[in-house]
């Protein structure tokens, strides 16, 4: 799957007279047209692994490549504006089995995140959220001079239900990233049913916004989105991203499934105060993308769950433990401060991703990538981490 | 200039098609002949020609109709296995088109923000600037982005008239600018088309500053590249004067209204103040490999404008030779008195009718002006006729302009 994707990848475009290196998937796109601005290039060196961003390795399915090709040679119109928005919600509201009442689009689920902190918290409900978490919600509250409450994680870096729920009493805004980010826990469908249901019975002035970015890589058997439940319960918001096993993180497309009453709500405040257009190309891609089938994701979390189970494996012989990984990312105790491994892992061409305080210290999240970008990652993990600590606890 | 463009154009088909059709569909199909010399012959024939009639001119929205440049379309063609990454981890990073920007304009990096569309700006200086005590201030009509934002936050407004011959009236505008937050200048003002002098405004923002010292002054220039020699951009201006920050698009020139691009320039405090509002990840790949591209291939930019022009010059004679004046364009629309035979809604209504969507209503000047955008030379051939087949020329009236 993962191979045909890429030879796919590797060809198309051909025709376009772009110069497409062999080398693309490691990030070292060759750019002629910067010949003139190399000194102040920023980009990333050629051949390096990036494993900082939770990004998709493979890219979108070959459909949606299809569709994106098809887009500019069947009249799209990249100097128009669009009108392409009712098309991939109804798309969405198909596929997820919901109304086209129940979507709203966004710019990634970011714009989901941050008109969902505006519309719901004030300067008297907080916005409440794990510590860490990702932190769009929580910045953008900041932004607006919003409170934060933080909450820390249990035991095993999941979400502390018990805790959550007694600090998120009369709370704006719930922020439940699920699995979460950097931590890639997941709590299970059950336990967030539970606690979902207890938060509307305890406080229902709160809205909870489940961030399901990362659900299609869960293979908990215990997990399922939580959708339905949104649609019957107004303070239930999910989010979904385009950019995860979608692949499409350029290309800016999310959304968020609710009640009408909810999304009404966000629409309101999108309409005047969001960016009320979507790109064309990110349309098109998204409107495909969300009817591949679910063959699609299940390719794509199997793919994953391979490589992450090899790299946990590799962990776990040299006694790091990792969290129970859920995503397409690896939450890991390296026994060293992140900073340094990271700044080591760059100088022999991989790179993981930034701190993520409090555990800057001793854990280092790192992104799934390819099967052979992480085979030779981890060999450079192990040169980087042998010369650092003789044997992490 | 168009007439290089198109054959250019021609040269990548391998059929022969009418001139017209080809300038019509513009970078779409130059794409298809693209793809198809490239791709499998799967017997893929050419895109039907609509039977006359059936295709909608869209001269509503200000957009470019002939889309991006062919260093765009190549870029974004580029651009498709990459889709995966964020723009801070393609190549070009969005980090790069900062740069590159920058220093197209004499600038640092720390100089600009990118925006989703110059949009994204013009909300967030709303909210970098204003509060329920700092107004917004400009001119009447303009570009209701800003004002747009500023009712949402509930905050106050305040507007001064264009003048007689609709262009900004800096000087009505300056007694509204005490305790203001933003002042918002669209040069050229949409939807009138009108530009005011680079020594007007510097003036202007030299008095503003002495009255609003905290004010921000965003100067949207969106259509600057279709201007001519009246114009002058603000951007040194901007570079040079604290709070002062000019807004540019990729929706315009660059014939990129679908992909989403635009940015600020201003000093590096004010900038500071907008990237905090600033959406991360706020600009896709697509647009940024596209934007890149266009930026170092500026004679499409020059052959655009001069296309442009060319197409203003004949639309705006055509509804002078019916008897109705229009203002001083500078954009990519003209703005036409056709107040004394019928309002903007009634012209718009009738142009539906015949296949050609013209602008909305732009109060308070709706019952006597209407917008029309500049599609090709071709669409603006058949738009005129239906013009004059709506307007009736006015031959009965006392006006005898355009003789």
């Amino acid at each position: 799957m993962a191979l045909s994707r890429r030879k796919f990848v590797q060809t198309v475009g051909v025709g376009a007279g772009a110069a497409l290196s062999s080398n693309i998937w490691g990030r070292g796109r060759e750019n002629s047209v910067w010949s003139a601005f190399e000194p102040d290039l920023q980009a990333v060196e050629r051949g390096m692994i990036c494993i900082a961003s939770n990004e998709n390795p493979v890219g979108p399915g070959k459909a949606v490549l299809d569709a994106l090709s098809k887009l500019l040679e069947g009249g799209a119109t990249p100097g128009r504006y669009s009108g392409q928005m009712g098309e991939l919600t109804s798309a969405i509201a198909s596929t997820m089995k919901v109304k086209p009442e129940n979507v709203i689009l966004g710019e990634g689920s970011t714009q989901i995140l941050r008109s969902a902190t505006q519309v719901f918290t004030s300067k008297t409900k907080p916005l409440v959220g794990t510590i860490p978490t990702y932190e769009e919600c929580s910045g953008y509250a900041e932004l607006i001079g919003n409170p934060v409450k933080g909450v820390s994680l249990d035991s095993e870096f999941k979400i502390d239900l018990d805790k959550m729920a007694a600090a998120a009493k009369g709370a704006g805004l719930v922020f439940y990233c699920n699995p979460n980010n950097p931590t890639a826990t997941y709590v299970g469908a059950k336990a967030t049913r539970e606690f979902l249901t207890k938060m509307i019975s305890t406080s229902p002035e709160t809205t909870i916004l489940v961030d399901e970015a990362y659900f299609d890589y869960v293979t908990n058997p215990d997990h399922e989105t939580h959708i339905p439940f949104a649609l019957e319960h107004p303070q239930i918001i999910v989010a979904r991203t385009f950019s995860k096993a979608y692949g499409m993180a350029g290309l800016r497309q999310g959304y968020a499934v609710a009640h009408p009453d909810t999304i009404k709500k966000l629409q309101d405040w999108d309409r005047a105060g969001g960016t009320s257009t979507l790109n064309v190309f990110g349309m098109a891609a998204a409107t495909v993308a969300i009817q591949q089938g679910p063959a699609f994701l299940t390719n794509e979390r199997d793919r994953n769950k391979a490589v992450r189970d090899m790299v946990a494996k590799w962990f776990a012989d040299r006694g790091m433990k990792a969290t129970d990984g859920q995503a397409n990312f690896m939450f890991v105790n390296i026994g060293t401060p992140a900073k340094a491994f990271r700044e080591a892992c760059r100088a022999k061409g991989v790179i993981v991703a930034r701190d993520f305080p409090p555990f800057e210290k001793t854990h280092c999240r790192i992104t799934l990538g390819t099967m052979e970008e992480m085979t030779k990652a981890v060999a450079v993990f192990g040169d980087v981490l042998a010369k650092k600590t003789p044997a992490a606890a | 200039m168009s007439v290089s463009r198109r054959s250019f154009l021609q040269g990548f088909g391998r059929t022969n098609r009418s001139a017209e059709f080809m300038a019509a569909r513009g970078h779409e199909e130059y794409v298809a002949e693209l793809l198809q010399q490239g791709g499998p012959q799967g017997g893929r024939g050419m895109r039907p020609q609509l039977p006359p009639g059936t295709e909608i001119i869209r001269i509503s929205s200000n957009e470019n109709p002939l889309g991006p440049g062919k260093a765009a379309i190549d870029a974004i063609l580029g651009r498709f296995p990459e889709a995966n990454r964020y723009p801070f981890n393609s190549s070009p990073l969005d980090a790069d088109l900062e740069i590159l920007l920058a220093k197209l304009n004499s600038g640092k990096r720390d100089n600009i923000v990118l925006g989703v569309g110059s949009q994204e700006l013009l909300r967030n200086a709303v909210r970098v600037y204003m509060s329920p005590t700092k107004h917004l201030v400009e001119t009447s009509p303009t570009y209701g982005n800003c004002s747009g934002q500023a009712r949402q936050m509930g905050w106050t407004i305040k507007t001064a008239p264009v003048d007689a011959k609709l262009k900004t009236d800096l000087a009505a505008l300056l007694p509204l600018v005490k305790g203001a937050g933003l002042v918002y200048i669209c040069n050229p003002n949409n939807p009138t088309g009108t530009v005011v002098s680079g020594q007007a405004i510097t003036d202007f923002v030299a008095e503003v500053r002495k009255i609003a010292p905290t004010a921000g002054i965003l100067i949207d220039e969106a259509y600057s590249d279709y201007s001519d020699s009246s114009f002058t951009s603000m951007i040194p201006l901007a570079l040079a004067t604290p709070n002062v920050i000019v807004a540019k698009t990729f929706s315009k020139a660059y014939g990129m209204a679908g992909v989403r691009i635009g940015f600020g320039i201003g000093q590096a405090e004010a900038i500071k103040r907008m990237s905090a509002y600033r959406m991360p990840y706020n600009v896709n790949t697509f647009g940024v490999a596209a934007a890149v591209a266009s930026l170092k291939d500026p004679a499409h930019i020059k052959e655009e404008s001069a296309r442009n022009a060319a197409v203003r010059t004949f639309t705006i004679k055509a509804f002078a030779d019916m008897g109705y004046t229009s203002t001083e364009s500078q954009g990519n629309f003209i703005f036409t008195d056709i107040g004394k035979t019928m309002t903007a809604a009634a012209f718009r209504d009738a142009c539906a009718a015949k296949g050609v969507q013209v602008g909305r209503d732009f109060p308070p000047l709706e019952k006597q002006w209407a917008r029309t955008s500049l599609g090709t030379m071709a669409e603006m051939q058949k738009a005129t006729e239906v013009f004059r087949n709506v307007l009736k020329p006015a031959t009965n009236t006392t006006s005898g302009k355009g003789q």
